[in-house]
């Protein structure tokens, strides 16, 4: 065997061009990172640590059977829903919610899990009711989105469950919930949104009204806002330069790391930095696409669909929180935030998604 | 799966996200072209504002001083060690390196992490603040190692006379959260923004307006590290204004020692401008207890002390007047044309009422032929008896009301008690009692519901030696304060007769045969005065009250007012013994000691 036979067995299933937009992508927030934690490398290193794991997990998820998958997709469901209720009793709290267990070695949030387990589930579940859908088989995948959205949200956790809702309607979408039926719901919605702001908790009520308007109470429910806006707007056309993101070095950013690594990176590598970090995100995301169009079969293509939008809608949201125009609803960056789970997450999803898109015939025979 | 399905509604809504998708991506590219290019400039001030911090400058506080300019109460350097928070990368390790230099203990750091939390503006916290001068010396020779630690130079209050007249001067104490509330709510919270102290009682307190000055501050410019660059901006603050009191502070001292250990009060007055000389509370407490905030031992040790040294006696303390009010009721006996000389009783030792309730003079067997001059020199309480019922509480109790008892009497001191007057109607709300006949007799000798306050004895006693005067007591010279309560206690109206008839009675007094003949005889100046014994509890029927059978803490309390030289009085002396026995005895050389320094040192 030749290098190159060498290279084809160990990459076979990995999506080249995929694959190198997400080492690169990673590459530029490890050195990110480093500007974040003011130069501390102790999270720097564990971030490394976070990387490998889940490059580790991404390259098993690739490589496994398909089959492999749709038949763990209802298990891993059933124990995200699980570890969600139980965290609910028993986890550990931070910033006023409930979303870790311990584990000992690291916190695991099962609410990242629903991320993945949701759209398996969902896909597995239209898979097997391929035959006949209709409105009933509609309620029940509208059921398994419901419940861990409503575990999720009484964690309390908004930005997260509102991501695994959007994420959970979109496969019922593709999997050809008749439009009438989307408009009239859509138009239900919106009578029914006052009774929903109702029923909102008051920092989250807070968080969206100070998006309205930021600076009415800039030590307040603003700042957070205010001051990633500042340090996106001092960043100017090329950046202040790395490490010299005044405003992150100044703790003038709060939570550096996680929510608003991405205002520092703004700060420090200017509107070109921010061009090239979405550009190679859309590509990313335009790549996922077109694999989901070229899949074969319902499972793989509603479950590699779900994932995708998962990923890239907590994507938009998080830049579109440090960027002032949504509301701060604590949603990690993708492949960038600091954090165990999210990372961990996220490459397993782009490895399912590269497992589906190699297996495109297997699963139709 | 049909083939309709998946090349119609799967592809298109495929495309569908696929496109939203792009859309959302192409605005946030707008968003950030919009807020890094377009709005640069606007945010880049933003940032440079985050650059510049503002420092507030505290301004020095106010000194005080007595009328003869010694201080009471200065501001002393002190020395602190203070770190820019942001720079500190492991607080416990700088702890454990200082610690070599100074002692840093638990409360330090509990202080530094309270005022660390609270702090919005500081750009340096203090981590270790009164430095002794072997830690300023210790820190110098090592401060290349500590190249985060500033060394500050801040100025402290300090009282140098420790507890002497600690009730009138009050003191400072950091600011609270409910003082923040009040600042808050007056609008001041701003000038106090680097301030950390605030006066809390007498003076401190009351003039704290004058005292606290007008914060200033700067504009620094910090840079990455959050190094100090330079100052762009000075705004220097206005240092608060000195204020001199009307105490006579070797007056204050010989009072407060001729107390001893003796529980009372005592107000000198000058009573032709209500100036007080002198202002004694005892027990008294030390005020630096309290600069730094006092510890929760040394409070719980004043404020459950039964001997209550926070209690401010002059001002808050109130006590029955006893015989001391009898002057005031013959004022008030003459003016309504009663016991006018030569009009004479015979007094055989007691007093009926409808014939049947008994009333004892204090002396057994009675005073003989008593007039209303010979009733205020030897107390004799048969007289009184009879008057105040002649008399009824109502026009009695006028009378008192205008020498300004039951009434606060407007001194520039906080949280004064105004006192009580009682009548029938005041008895009713309180007990829903009737009011008795024999309640108004001893109200006619100071005792019953009467409450007076030792500054209402000495602006009542001052007001007999000038009648004509409008006068408020005042312990800061020259205040404003006195323009803008006159009216509070007007002139009273009494006829000259009335007051040299008084007056011959207070100066016989301290005349052979009068109660405080011991004190007067002796000296060159005349002491007109009144002494005074306040009953602590009632005697049961038919039990005689023998000063060495009780116990001291029920003992009767000494009372004893006085103005001196007799004519054109110069000063008026309110002394309260607390357990002192009787008047005369105990209260009185309090009072001599006072007028022979006021009135024969080389002082005047």
């Amino acid at each position: 065997m030749n290098l190159n036979t060498i290279q084809n067995y160990i990459f076979h299933k990995l999506d080249r061009p995929l694959f190198g937009a997400l080492i690169l992508i990673l590459i530029i927030g490890l050195i990110n990172l480093i500007s974040a934690n003011h130069q501390d490398f102790s999270n720097t290193i564990s971030h490394i640590v976070n990387i490998i794991i889940g490059i580790i997990f991404l390259y098993v998820t690739c490589n496994i059977q398909t089959r492999t998958i749709l038949v763990f997709a209802p298990w891993t469901y059933s124990i995200g829903i699980f570890l969600l209720i139980y965290v609910n009793l028993f986890g550990i709290e931070s910033h006023g919610a409930q979303r870790w267990i311990n584990l000992g070695i690291f916190n695991l949030q099962p609410s990242e899990i629903l991320k993945i387990s949701l759209p398996l589930m969902l896909a597995w579940f239209y898979q097997k009711c391929a035959s006949k859908i209709n409105y009933r088989v509609h309620f029940i995948g509208g059921l398994l989105i419901f419940l861990p959205f409503y575990l999720i949200t009484t964690q309390p956790d908004l930005g997260t469950s509102l991501l695994i809702l959007f994420g959970g309607l979109t496969i019922i979408f593709l999997a050809g919930l008749p439009t009438k039926f989307i408009i009239s719901s859509f138009i239900g919605l919106l009578i029914s949104s006052p009774f929903i702001w109702n029923s909102l908790l008051n920092y989250q009520k807070e968080r969206i009204l100070s998006l309205i308007d930021p600076f009415s109470d800039p030590y307040g429910a603003g700042y957070h806002s205010i001051q990633s806006m500042i340090a996106v707007g001092h960043g100017g056309i090329f950046g202040r330069g790395w490490l010299n993101g005044e405003q992150t070095n100044l703790r003038f950013l709060p939570e550096t790391t996680t929510d608003f690594v991405f205002s520092v990176f703004s700060e420090e590598f200017g509107f070109f930095g921010v061009l090239a970090i979405i550009s190679i995100y859309i590509f990313m995301f335009y790549r996922c696409m077109w694999m989901v169009s070229k899949m074969q079969d319902t499972f793989s293509r509603l479950a590699a669909a779900g994932l995708t939008i998962s990923l890239f809608v907590s994507l938009i949201v998080n830049i579109g929180m440090i960027s002032g125009i949504l509301p701060v609803v604590g949603v990690p960056l993708p492949f960038f935030s600091y954090g165990g789970s999210s990372m961990v997450v996220s490459l397993i999803s782009i490895g399912i998604i590269m497992n589906l898109y190699s297996n495109k015939s297997l699963i139709a025979n | 799966m049909d083939k309709y399905y998946i090349k119609f509604i799967l592809r298109n809504r495929l495309n569908f996200i696929t496109y939203c998708f792009l859309i959302f991506f192409l605005l946030l590219i707008l968003r950030f072209f919009y807020i890094q290019i377009l709005q640069n400039n606007y945010y880049s001030t933003q940032a440079l504002n985050n650059i510049i911090k503002i420092v507030p400058i505290e301004p020095a506080r106010g000194l005080i001083f007595d009328r003869n300019n010694t201080i009471i109460a200065d501001n002393k350097l002190s020395y602190s060690l203070e770190v820019i928070p942001e720079k500190i990368e492991n607080l416990s390790v700088l702890i454990n390196k200082l610690s070599n230099v100074v002692t840093i203990d638990n409360s330090d750091i509990i202080k530094y992490k309270r005022i660390l939390s609270k702090n919005q503006f500081s750009h340096t916290i203090p981590i270790k603040s009164n430095l002794t001068n072997e830690e300023l010396a210790e820190f110098s020779t090592h401060s290349y190692q500590f190249p985060n630690v500033e060394l500050k130079e801040t100025l402290k209050r300090s009282y140098p006379h420790g507890a002497l007249g600690v009730h009138y001067l009050g003191y400072i104490n950091r600011i609270s959260k409910k003082d923040l509330i009040i600042l808050e709510k007056e609008h001041k919270k701003k000038n106090y923004i680097g301030t950390d102290h605030i006066g809390k009682a007498g003076v401190e307190f009351q003039y704290e307006n004058e005292l606290h000055g007008v914060s200033g501050y700067k504009h620094i410019e910090v840079n990455s590290i959050g190094k100090t660059l330079r100052t762009i901006k000075n705004f220097p603050a206005k240092e608060g204004r000195n204020i001199h009191l009307t105490i006579d502070l070797t007056m204050q001292k010989i009072a407060e020692k001729e107390f001893k250990n003796k529980k009372g009060a005592l107000v000198a007055m000058d009573p032709n401008n209500g100036e007080i000389l002198a202002y004694v509370s005892m027990p008294t407490y030390d005020p630096s207890l309290f600069i730094d905030g006092i510890n929760h031992k040394s409070w719980n040790k004043l404020n459950k002390s039964k001997d209550k040294p926070l209690l401010d006696r002059a001002i808050n303390g109130l006590y029955p007047p006893g015989s001391t009010l009898k002057p005031f009721v013959a004022v008030a006996g003459l003016e309504n044309q009663l016991r006018m000389p030569p009009f004479k009783i015979n007094d055989p030792g007691y007093f009926y009422i409808n014939n049947s309730r008994r009333f004892n003079d204090w002396k057994i067997g009675g005073h003989g032929e008593v007039d209303i001059i010979k009733a205020i020199s030897v107390s004799c309480d048969t007289f009184f008896y009879g008057l105040a019922i002649e008399l009824g509480i109502p026009k009695l109790n006028k009378t008192l009301a205008n020498f300004g008892f039951g009434i606060k009497t407007g001194v520039d001191l906080p949280n004064e008690k105004p006192g009580l007057l009682a009548d029938a109607k005041w008895k009713k709300k309180k007990y829903k009692k009737k009011w008795y006949v024999g309640e108004t007799a001893i109200t006619g000798i100071g005792q019953g519901y009467t409450q007076v306050t030792p500054m209402q004895l000495a602006l009542a006693t001052s007001k007999i030696a000038f009648p004509n005067k409008s006068i408020i007591p005042h312990i800061k010279l020259n205040s404003q304060h006195l323009k803008q309560n006159t009216g509070l206690t007007p002139p009273i109206n009494i006829s000259d007769q009335t007051i040299e008839w008084v007056k011959k009675g207070m100066e016989n007094v301290t005349e052979d045969g009068g109660t405080a003949a011991f004190i007067g005889n002796t000296t060159a100046y005349k002491i007109a005065a009144k002494t005074g014994t306040a009953q602590v509890f009632g005697l049961k029927k038919g039990e005689v009250y023998d000063e060495k059978k009780v116990p001291d803490h029920l003992k009767d309390h000494a009372l004893f007012i006085a103005y001196a030289p007799a004519k054109n009085p110069k000063i008026t002396v309110a002394v309260i013994v607390e357990n002192g026995g009787h008047g005369g005895s105990t209260a009185g050389p309090i009072a001599k000691k006072i007028f022979d320094y006021y009135l024969t040192s080389g002082s005047r």
